[in-house]
């Protein structure tokens, strides 16, 4: 129940920051308008590419960039590092929360409130550019798919959780987060679809979980890749299980390493 | 004489810089890595698409790769040269720190462009020269000594152009409160052009990304320039852009200067 509450809270904390909201959605357009305008030119001498038709392609890109875009949990790593840093990480310690879960609450709260203004925002997208929008009709498949958004989005909290307490050890990891920012935006596939790789990557990424954080939702949304929607939940959920293990681990032995000073 | 005087001023703040620097050695390298990685994937991203198609708009593979080496130059002059310190100028404003600037002598803005330069990003210029080097490469066809120069004024043209985007969004925090959205636009604008190339925008794109946010014309017209591709027209633009903004940047400045009351906030 009190999780509950944390979420509430956070809900209401993001009314503060209206123009936060602006800025996301603008976000969200970039992407939509990179697709646009580089596989607009590139399909005016073509129908396909790589199995995806343009109409198809804007589809993917409306998807991936809305579900890249509610993922907002790169904070969390952010906020513990800081606070380990500067010492006042001791707020979170000495409330009666288990810490993880406080998080996997506020970011409940966070991706509730971007949630409706994306998906608004994404609808506007689609008519405002004129996208024919492809869609599955396979309800299981729909099901499968909002599984995995579920699952990746708590992947991603429990990764950046850990990449946070990760600074208990290594203090100044900022620069760390940001690659990781970068590389993630690749490999989930919000920057181009993963399809576009050559098989043999595809099929190594395929072994790790970011490759059904964004890319395969999107990709069944559009109806694509239905076959791998439930070895893609087995795997993702496997991920989830050893993450939280070692979630378990580091946070038991790292904590007493923090003295509660800061630098 | 002034000219004379402000090279002194930054051989200066140069070596007071170093020093800085040799006292705070963590993260030295953080703006290389970070950056690099994102040229890099953009690098990736590319070679992704060019596996699946031969040509976007006009370009092949080589001109894409000598784009996104010229966008990551560019880049890596501004992390090198002045990021660090004109991004320091809201906060300067907000909390009155820019009286230390306004009362001292030399030029403010030159001390502050030039105060925080960051030898760490220096990798990102070598790396952006092998990018380039593998396009041009891949372009498989010579390169004259005179597309050459011509390439170089053109990276210097729109470094200055670069230069003085930022320096014009963040002295909005003169007459505003808090220009942080509007950094955000700026963010918005460069995520946008170091991924696609200024050809392929039309229409009010074209207006708003070649013109008012002229981030989409940065990294083309020099690649244009080193291809032979560039227009007597687009040459006379380019240069006339720059000009317009420099007077705009220079207007911006001054007036925001008289604006600024030295309360903090």
């Amino acid at each position: 129940m009190k999780y509950l509450e944390i979420s509430k809270i956070y809900i209401k904390s993001q009314l503060v920051w209206r123009a936060d909201v602006v800025f996301q959605v603008l976000f969200t357009v970039t992407k939509i308008l990179f697709a646009y305008l580089l596989w607009g030119i590139i399909f005016n001498d073509r129908t396909e590419v790589a199995g995806f038709s343009f109409q198809s392609m804007l589809s993917y890109y409306v998807i991936s960039s809305f579900l890249s875009q509610i993922e907002m949990s790169d904070g969390i790593s952010s906020e513990i590092s800081q606070r380990i840093r500067s010492g006042t990480f001791s707020k979170y310690i000495v409330i009666p929360i288990d810490i993880q879960k406080y998080f996997i609450a506020m970011e409940v709260g966070v991706v509730a409130y971007y949630g409706i203004f994306q998906f608004m925002a994404a609808f506007v997208w689609v008519i405002i550019f004129r996208i024919q929008f492809v869609v599955s009709h396979n309800p299981i498949i729909i099901l499968c798919a909002f599984l995995l958004v579920v699952l990746g989005l708590l992947f991603m909290v429990q990764l950046n959780y850990y990449l946070g307490l990760l600074a208990l050890k290594y203090q100044e990891i900022g620069t760390f987060l940001m690659i990781k920012n970068n590389l993630v935006a690749f490999i989930t596939g919000s920057i181009v679809p993963l399809m576009l790789l050559p098989e043999g990557i595809v099929s190594v990424m395929k072994l790790f979980p970011f490759y059904y954080v964004t890319y395969l939702p999107s990709m069944l949304f559009i109806g694509q890749l239905e076959s791998e929607a439930v070895p893609g939940l087995v795997i993702i959920f496997i991920w989830c299980v050893m993450l939280q293990v070692l979630i378990h681990v580091t946070w038991g032995s790292y904590r007493r390493k923090y003295d509660g000073v800061g630098i | 004489m002034e000219f004379k005087r402000n090279i002194r001023v930054i051989k200066a703040l140069i070596e007071i810089r170093f020093q800085n620097l040799m006292m705070f050695r963590l993260g030295f390298f953080g703006p290389f890595f970070v950056d690099g990685s994102l040229f890099l994937i953009q690098l990736m991203v590319f070679q992704a698409i060019y596996s699946n198609v031969d040509r976007i708009g006009t370009w092949g593979r080589g001109e894409m790769i000598v784009f996104i080496g010229t966008f990551s130059m560019i880049n890596a002059i501004n992390m090198v040269v002045y990021f660090f310190g004109i991004n320091g100028l809201p906060q300067k404003i907000k909390n009155g720190d820019l009286d230390l600037y306004l009362t001292k002598p030399g030029s403010p803005l030159v001390r502050m462009t030039f105060e925080k330069i960051n030898p760490g990003s220096l990798p990102l210029v070598g790396m952006s020269v092998l990018i380039i080097a593998y396009g041009i490469h891949q372009l498989g066809k010579p390169i004259s000594g005179v597309a050459i120069a011509g390439y170089l004024f053109w990276i210097i043209l729109m470094t200055i152009l670069f230069y003085e985007m930022e320096v014009i969004i963040r002295s909005i925090c003169f007459f505003v409160l808090s220009n942080a959205n509007v950094t955000r636009i700026e963010e918005i604008g460069l995520e946008l052009c170091m991924k696609i190339p200024g050809i392929v925008f039309y229409g009010g794109y074209r207006l708003l990304f070649c013109c008012i946010l002229p981030y989409g014309i940065m990294a083309t017209l020099p690649v244009q320039s080193l291809i032979g591709e560039l227009s007597v027209l687009g040459a006379v633009y380019g240069i006339l852009l720059t000009i317009i903004f420099t007077i705009i940047t220079r207007g911006v400045w001054k007036r925001g200067v008289r604006c600024y009351n030295s309360a903090s906030s």
